[in-house]
């Protein structure tokens, strides 16, 4: 019995040895087949072949030196020099007793293209280093020669320059030939002597500060490096700017190293401007000011210094101080930012630069706005399409664009260009193209929540009523109708009618549902299935209801921004389980005047039902107001009606047959 | 616009001319000169190989048919259509100011106006080409399909088409796009400092691949013979003959080589601060002093004739440096010999008094004018002198390379170079003038070369040299010219002058090389017919055909690698009905005509230097100008002499006494 335990162990163990290591010599083969193919392909002159195979085997094995040094032999047989010196450099870094590696490294070094300077100053170092410390001749003899040819010319050509500086009046070349031939050299104190003073004769030329920041982390000096790096980054040349960006650490900097930056390069208005909108972002206005007063001093052109120093000024009171620079913006030519300063000083804005541009007739703006107020919208459409493509970044055209499809139900165009125009510098555009895309958006998101209460109280009824849902609904791609999920409430205040027959006003109850729905020609059919829970007696009951449903509104709407008639309407065909598989139909119109967010208008309403119960059988007309609140959120209305109301059905009805009813209460809902 | 791109796409079955492009706008942009850089030319839309759709094309289904039939299908920024292809906006805006392309990594784009664009996802399948740098977001992707392939860019390439983008022609070439037209009379110069460990045999292919037809080396190295380099620059000169690439010997005097330099102390040119003028790289001599003329004047004799040289260029043979008068540090002549010449001028003065006593503008006119003439008899002897190596080399061919002062009128008084007075040398002597744009104006555009050409009244006689390097100058997105803005340099250059110099061969990116021939063709039409394609060229270059071709009916001997190769002219390429074994691959000159005749290539050929012309077979015979010629026995390739020329040549026979039937290619 042991015996056979122990040679299923040991038959065990040799699997699992066979499981674990086969795969590792595999690997191992086919890392020995790649690098012999590699030398194949080296032997056979196809070079490129050879390098695959030598990137492959050093992606596995990193550390070997010799496949390295191969791959840099290879390299410089066709040219690749600076691969070749990463190379030789990862072989010297592996093995330092390399010697001919390091050569190698320093000689490619010395005749590199890319970043010359900074090569050159390595090639010298590990020359310097080779010959200092091997005791192998050959080698630091090499070494020594070439730290001689590299460092005589570089000593000769300092003695040069700076007898140039004492010979004749200083030059920026002067100077910068004498700082790179002292980079290189590693006379770095020298080096950082003369790149400050080429950079003050020339202080436009920042790709300097990029040579002070390195020679200032070459000495050690990180805070001068950063003022250095951090004055290149901003304002001047971008390439200098990305080129400082590598240098630079990957945080934001601090208030110091602006500060440090600035006392190098006072005139930088980028980095004045940076730091004054950081110490803003702080809450230190005071220091911010005098920031933007920097910027606005020295530099008149810049408007939106001027536009921000005059808010700051204006919103401490100091109108005196303000004004000046913001009619220095408003004559600037700077229409959106004149725009924002029009807005804060309360004037009105103009019509836009793209506006007011002298067109032509051939001016396809000019067919777009005659297509459009003839009513020719796919014209219009045509023309706008024009002249977007020829003025691709005119955020207006793009509003524009966003319109026409919107008119012309492409509202799936329509979002895209609303989005667009979203990043208009023009405050107008920009806000208008929000809203659109805020109010379309919903329309093609996946999911959506729709949510709506509506509370009132109404005199006939004495009660308060209140009715709401929230239903969460999902659009599926091609599927004509949405499922939903939904949760209703239904309730009042008072509950039952008094009397010896006491009423229900309300079903008093929390509907939770599962429902679809779909729309098509304006008309939305929708049905449900759930349970109606009381909450008064916790009791649940199934619920079955749906329906269609149908509106239209003509004229100037709530929330037109002219004043004028309108009209509504509103249809709706509803089957309820729980009044005993009634169904009801309403038509709900109302006609009047909209003028600054309030609506005067004339009620009139019909209900009936299948069941013909009298309280579902009635006409009623009256006026009525509605209106926003200023302030209020945008999906939030008020309304009070005051209706004269007849039954239909009389015979059972324990009502009186006519009514007055006077109904005020509030709308609000939104989509998210 | 929905109704014009159904057009489009509707007319599937025509098929594509691979030479065409189309783009999807009457807005076109940049796309003309991005996609006719590298010998594109536009095309109705239905018929085209590429086309380029817009921001705001809309979707068709029907384009996918197309792709898969081989079209390149280039989608600009957002729009229906790349949505289509999974090309999604995202909600977030991202701002690009450096990016990242995979055919050059080492080097950022940096854009000079940094643009704020809609980050967009790329299907799963797409191969990301270039990335924000410092974001990562992907703003150039592609894949193939079926036969064709789809590219897309997040935004405009930008007004000039290079500013974004540089390398979207290489992107394309990665998803399957063959030029069509090529071009093969570039030359580059070649410094041996640069390449001193390379294999010059796989170079040598690789010049050849690229269009090159002439190598300028730089001399200096070779000045003094040195055992080792002479080897290397035997093996050099034998290896591009091999592949049909002519070697020049590039002179930069008076910068004559670093052990002259050594040598000859006394010799050397001195600054206004009289110090030695060795400026950058150069050593400059006084070859004002007879002693110092007559030595480099033999050493170059020496020179020109111990190596198997097809021609001699002198450079930029004339004074320092750009900055002029204004620093005194770096300007040349001011040598000892020159002093006392000016000095001996009637109302001469000691030309060192202009930065102490002598600051009036008059003084300095006087001597710049001077200093001017001195450089044009400076050429004037040099060219005389390279003509008198002529006795023991007949076929040298000579270039003068010299700065352009037309378009940058400082010149003359910068560094003495005056372009007035040499052309009229080119009457009195047989040279090429080898224009250089000066540094000052290599931050313009492509456009300059045709304004060039147009200021010189001899244009056969010219070339103009392009200088790829990293230019002083504040330009974007690279320092050095790659891709686009260098396919567009060449582009224009060759349609502008009869050759086209490039400085320096190693500065050219490795990605730019496979494209470099495809911007130096000169094809201004083609159309195509059934099978039949109709070109015409003012200079002749290659046409991708792949198979036996006709030409004007025809059967045409001058192939290599899939490209007919055609005299200048209107031509007609259609199918040959057979194969010959024995084809005439490359021909540096001027191909004027070509023939089979029996077994024999007949061809003729013009050149201002000696031709070579490679064969797929080893000769038997040739025969030039009706007489026997002289050619190396089991040799693919022949030298013929400098000038127009007929030559007949006969494959090697095999034992049976036919036509040797290997086809080596």
């Amino acid at each position: 019995m042991l015996t056979l335990l122990l040679h299923t162990t040991m038959r065990f163990t040799l699997l699992l040895c066979a499981a674990l290591f086969l795969p590792l010599a595999y690997a191992q083969s086919t890392s020995y087949e790649i690098l012999t193919n590699a030398y194949r392909a080296l032997k056979a002159g196809a070079y490129e072949d050879a390098l695959a195979g030598f990137d492959k085997t050093l992606a596995e094995s990193p550390n070997r030196a010799d496949v390295h040094k191969d791959a840099a032999y290879t390299c410089l047989k066709i040219g690749q020099n600076r691969a070749a010196r990463g190379h030789f450099r990862a072989a010297m870094l592996l093995d330092a007793t390399d010697l001919p590696a390091a050569l190698e490294y320093a000689f490619l070094s010395f005749e590199a293209t890319d970043d010359p300077l900074t090569a050159k100053a390595e090639a010298r170092r590990v020359f310097d280093r080779v010959r200092r410390q091997t005791s192998n001749l050959p080698a630091a003899a090499t070494a020594e020669k070439a730290f001689h040819n590299i460092d005589s010319p570089l000593e000769t050509g300092i003695a040069r320059w700076s007898a140039a500086l004492q010979a004749a009046a200083p030059t920026f070349s002067v100077h910068y030939e004498l700082a790179q031939l002292a980079e290189q050299r590693d006379e770095w104190n020298l080096a950082a002597e003369h790149y400050l003073a080429a950079w003050q004769l020339e202080p436009k030329r920042k790709a300097v500060l990029v040579d002070i920041g390195r020679v200032e982390r070459l000495r050690s000096h990180p805070e001068q490096a950063t003022a250095a790096l951090l004055a290149a980054s901003r304002g001047g040349e971008p390439r200098t700017a990305d080129k400082a960006r590598e240098l630079l650490p990957s945080r934001y900097p601090y208030v110091y190293e602006f500060r440090n930056a600035l006392k190098l390069d006072p005139y930088n208005t980028e980095l004045h401007r940076e730091l004054a909108y950081l110490l803003l972002r702080m809450e230190l206005k005071a220091d911010a000011e005098i920031e933007f007063a920097h910027i606005v001093v020295s530099d008149r052109a810049d408007l939106l210094s001027a536009a921000q120093l005059g808010f700051l000024l204006l919103s401490r009171g100091d109108r005196v101080r303000a004004l000046p620079l913001l009619e220095r913006v408003l004559k600037g030519g700077d229409e959106p930012l004149a725009n924002r300063v029009r807005t804060a000083l309360n004037l009105p804005h103009p019509l836009s630069a793209s506006e007011t541009k002298v067109a032509t007739d051939t001016d396809p703006r000019v067919m777009y706005e005659r297509s459009y107020r003839a009513g020719y919208l796919k014209d219009a459409l045509r023309y706008l399409t024009i002249a977007q493509e020829a003025n691709p970044t005119d955020y207006s055209l793009m509003l524009k664009l966003g319109w026409t499809y919107n008119l012309l139900h492409d509202d799936r165009t329509a979002l895209d260009w609303f989005r667009r125009a979203r990043a208009s510098s023009d405050s107008g555009v920009s806000q208008e193209a929000k809203t659109a895309f805020n109010n379309l958006r919903p329309e093609f998101a996946r999911v959506r929540t729709t949510a709506w209460l509506l509370p009132f109280y109404s005199t006939r009824w004495h009660d308060a009523f209140s009715y709401g849902q929230v239903k969460t609904e999902l659009r599926v791609d091609r599927l004509p109708i949405r499922p939903y999920l939904s949760v209703r409430f239904i309730g009042d205040t008072r509950q039952n009618t008094p009397g010896p027959n006491p009423q229900s006003l309300s079903e008093s109850s929390f509907l939770l549902a599962v429902g679809f729905s779909a729309r098509s020609h304006g008309v939305t059919a929708w049905g449900e299935a759930g349970s109606a829970v009381s909450y008064k007696t916790r009791h649940a009951l199934p619920d079955y209801r749906g329906g269609l449903s149908w509106s239209h509104g003509w004229g100037r709407l709530m929330g037109a921004e002219a004043p004028g008639i309108f009209g509504e309407t509103n249809a709706d065909e509803v089957f309820l389980s729980r009044f005993g598989n009634d169904w009801l139909s309403y038509s709900q119109s109302r006609a009047g005047w909209t003028q600054h967010g309030v609506q005067f208008f004339w009620n009139a309403n019909l209900t009936v039902d299948s069941k013909r119960q009298p309280w579902a059988n009635f006409v009623e007309t009256g006026p009525g107001i509605r209106f926003r609140i200023p302030g209020a959120p945008q999906g939030l209305m008020l309304s009070v009606n005051g209706l004269r109301g007849a039954y239909l059905l009389n015979r059972y009805n324990p009502q009186h047959p006519n009514f007055f009813d006077v109904r005020a209460g509030f709308w609000y809902a939104f989509t998210h | 616009m929905r109704l014009l791109i159904s057009f489009f796409v509707f007319t599937l079955a025509l098929p594509a001319q691979q030479f065409g492009y189309a783009v999807l706008s009457r807005t076109p942009g940049p796309w003309n000169e991005i996609l006719s850089s590298v010998g594109l030319l536009p095309t109705p839309a239905d018929q085209a190989a590429i086309v380029v759709a817009r921001p705001g094309t809309p979707e068709s289904s029907e384009w996918r048919t197309r792709i898969e039939a081989g079209a390149i299908l280039i989608l600009e920024g957002d729009s229906p259509l790349a949505l289509s292809f999974g090309f999604h906006t995202l909600d977030r805006i991202t701002k690009l100011a450096s990016l990242i392309d995979t055919h050059q990594p080492d080097i950022p784009l940096i854009l000079q106006q940094p643009l704020e664009i809609t980050e967009m996802s790329v299907p799963a399948n797409a191969r990301i080409f270039t990335r924000e740098r410092w974001t990562q977001v992907p703003v150039s992707a592609g894949f193939r399909q079926g036969k064709g392939a789809v590219l897309w860019i997040a935004a405009s390439p930008g007004a000039h088409g290079y500013e974004r983008f540089p390398f979207i022609p290489v992107a394309l070439l990665d998803l399957g796009f063959a030029p069509p037209f090529h071009g093969n009379r570039l030359w580059a110069f070649f410094d041996y400092a640069y390449r001193a460990r390379v294999d010059v045999n796989w170079f040598a292919k690789r010049w050849h691949a690229s269009g090159i037809a002439a190598l300028q080396v730089a001399a200096w190295h070779f000045y003094e013979p040195n055992a080792e380099r002479d080897v290397y620059l035997k093996a050099l000169i034998e290896a591009c003959h091999r592949e049909g690439v002519l070697v020049y010997a590039w002179l930069e005097l008076p910068h004559v080589s670093e052990q002259f330099w050594a040598d000859h102390p006394a010799w050397r040119e001195k600054t206004a601060l009289l110090q030695d003028a060795q400026l950058d790289w150069r050593k400059l001599m006084n070859l004002a002093d007879p002693d110092c003329a007559n030595a480099v004047s033999t050493g170059v004799g020496k020179l020109a004739q111990r190596f198997d040289w097809d021609g001699l260029n002198f450079a930029e043979l004339y004074y320092e440096s750009l900055e002029g008068a204004s620093n005194p540090a770096r300007f040349t002549p001011m040598n000892s010999t020159v002093r006392r010449q000016f000095q001996a001028q009637p109302n001469g003065f000691d030309p060192m008094e202009l930065w102490s006593t002598r600051k009036d503008a008059a003084s300095l006119r006087r001597f710049l004018d001077f200093r001017a003439g001195m450089a044009r008899d400076l050429q004037h002897e040099w060219l005389a002198k390279a003509e008198s190596y002529r006795a023991f080399k007949p076929d040298l061919d000579i270039v003068l390379t010299h700065v352009d002062d037309r378009l940058d009128t400082g010149m003359r008084d910068a560094i003495g170079a005056d372009t007035s007075h040499l052309l009229p040398l080119l009457d009195r002597h047989k040279f090429t003038l080898l224009v250089e744009d000066p540094a000052t104006v290599w931050d313009q555009g492509p456009a300059r070369y045709p304004l060039i050409a147009s200021k010189y009244p001899k244009a056969s006689d010219l070339a103009i040299d392009i200088n790829i390097v990293e230019r002083y100058q504040d330009v974007y997105p690279t320092k050095q010219q790659t891709g686009l803005e260098l396919f567009g340099l060449v582009h224009l250059a060759s349609q502008s002058f009869p050759r086209v110099a490039l400085y320096i061969e190693n500065a050219l990116s490795p990605a730019d090389l496979p494209l470099l021939s495809a911007s130096a063709s000169d094809f201004r039409s083609a159309t195509s017919d059934n099978r039949k394609i109709s070109v015409s060229s003012p200079s002749g270059g290659g046409v991708t055909w792949l198979g036996p071709a006709l030409v004007d009916g025809v059967e045409w001997p001058v192939q290599e690698s899939g490209v007919v190769w055609l005299p200048a002219g209107p031509h007609a390429i259609s199918p040959a009905p057979r194969q010959h074994n024995f084809k005439l691959l490359s021909l540096t000159g001027d191909l004027t005509l070509a023939k089979y005749k029996d077994a024999a290539i007949e061809f003729s050929v013009n050149n201002a230097a000696r031709s070579i012309a490679r064969f797929n077979q080893p000769l038997f015979a040739v025969q030039v100008d009706g007489a026997p010629f002289p050619h190396t026995p089991n040799s693919q390739t022949l030298l013929l002499p400098k000038g127009p020329h007929s030559v007949i040549a006969w494959p090697q026979l095999d034992e049976s006494g036919t036509a040797h039937a290997r086809d080596s290619r």
